[in-house]
């Protein structure tokens, strides 16, 4: 692996990065569902539940939700599963998981399991989840190959990968009004809102540094899935990626 | 995002307890219409269908129609008869085709609505009646001519349009 990588626009050491990412993720744990309903409009609700639509989990299923944060993903998965099957709620970040519980009991949501993990070596046996998502996560991985990797390695013949997150738009008009909304408003509501203007600073450059759907798309493939296709969601600002393991 | 729309029915139909993909598992079956841009595969494992437009992979079976055929097709027209006619390409098993347009069959989707997408209204509907008159006919052919004509503008008529934008 490469001794450097990308911390939003900075080059770190690449043993750096997971740290750095904590450190974000720490300061805004707590205003992260706040932050999301008022950066996206409420749109982040949409794409997460075309995500839950488009993984075709049912009862009895096991399923596994990496980065999954306050655990909006693992609510709905936990519905479909049902008692007869299994939903674990997986983040590297201690205080994201920590939200993640307290926001499940708080919506009376129970029976959902949770594990601190890193994506790049997940616990879990091979062949174990008939579903594998992440949701605004892959980006923050220092090495999105090998996470992949694992992620292919977990799911089951025939499992469903699902990778939400930000992307590349090809309208130039919305370009212009997107890169004007997160380098100029963006951090200044997360100062405002969350005291941490540097955090959502981060986040706008992580997005641009993420690789674009065609480059998803083919690391996928190269991880060894058999199919992988990918939605454009609001125009391409946000793509849902499905990988199906042969 | 219509294959959005047929991978959620299907599989809807399988939660519910109503196909059987048993004999499916494991198989990828290709699907295109020529005349649309519906071009898929079926992905049958894990006891569900993916419907993905990644084709890049060979499939198991490779199904060829026209929109009117798998209107006709979906309306419960016998597949053999339609193979007969030549009206329907198929490489591979076509037990296993067989298999697919079965479940298809037991789908309740407004398929002139999506056809409405790409078509507009008038020729979507046409398209379902001439499927509709294609599957009723004792001469499917004479049927197919006489519902093609309703299809074009007859010269009298598009005169009248000739110059209505200027």
């Amino acid at each position: 692996m490469d001794k450097t990588t990308h911390f939003g626009f900075k080059d770190v050491d690449t043993d750096d990065k997971q740290g750095l990412v904590r450190g974000v993720f720490d300061s805004v744990a707590s205003k992260y569902d706040l932050m999301n309903d008022v950066l996206s409009f409420g749109a982040h609700r949409l794409w997460k539940r075309y995500t839950i639509a488009s993984s075709n989990v049912k009862a009895g299923d096991k399923v596994l939700d990496i980065a999954g944060g306050t655990g909006d993903l693992a609510i709905e998965f936990r519905k479909k599963v049902g008692d007869s099957g299994q939903v674990v709620l997986s983040d590297i970040n201690a205080a994201m998981l920590g939200e993640g519980r307290k926001n499940l009991i708080n919506n009376g949501v129970f029976g959902v399991e949770f594990v601190q993990l890193n994506a790049q070596r997940i616990p879990f046996a091979d062949n174990t989840f008939d579903c594998v998502s992440i949701a605004f996560g892959l980006r923050n991985v220092t090495d999105k190959d090998q996470a992949l990797a694992e992620m292919w390695r977990i799911l089951k013949p025939g499992g469903c990968l699902l990778i939400l997150e930000f992307s590349k738009t090809d309208s130039e008009l919305l370009k212009k009004f997107y890169d004007f909304y997160s380098f100029n408003v963006m951090p200044k509501l997360g100062g405002i809102i969350a005291d941490d203007e540097e955090s959502y600073q981060y986040l706008a450059e992580s997005i641009r540094k993420h690789p674009d759907q065609e480059t998803l798309k083919s690391m996928v493939l190269n991880a060894g899935f058999g199919f992988c296709e990918y939605h454009n969601l609001s125009g391409g600002i946000v793509a849902l990626h499905k990988g199906i393991k042969t | 995002m219509q294959h959005f729309v047929l991978e959620q029915a299907l599989n809807y139909l399988i939660d519910q307890g109503n196909a059987d993909l048993s004999a499916l598992n494991g198989k990828t079956l290709h699907f295109a219409l020529e005349d649309l841009p519906l071009n898929v595969n079926f992905v049958c494992t894990n006891n569900r269908i993916f419907v993905t437009t990644d084709t890049s992979i060979g499939a198991d079976v490779d199904i060829k129609l026209k929109s009117s055929v798998f209107l006709a097709l979906l309306q419960g027209e016998d597949l053999t008869e339609l193979l007969r006619q030549d009206k329907i390409v198929i490489h591979g098993d076509v037990k296993t085709a067989q298999l697919l347009v079965d479940l298809l069959q037991q789908l309740d989707i407004d398929l002139e609505e999506a056809l409405s997408k790409y078509t507009g209204d008038i020729i979507a509907h046409q398209v379902g009646k001439l499927a509709k008159n294609f599957k009723t006919s004792d001469n499917p052919l004479e049927a197919l001519k006489n519902e093609l004509t309703t299809l074009l503008v007859a010269p009298s008529k598009s005169s009248l349009f000739k110059n209505k934008g200027s």
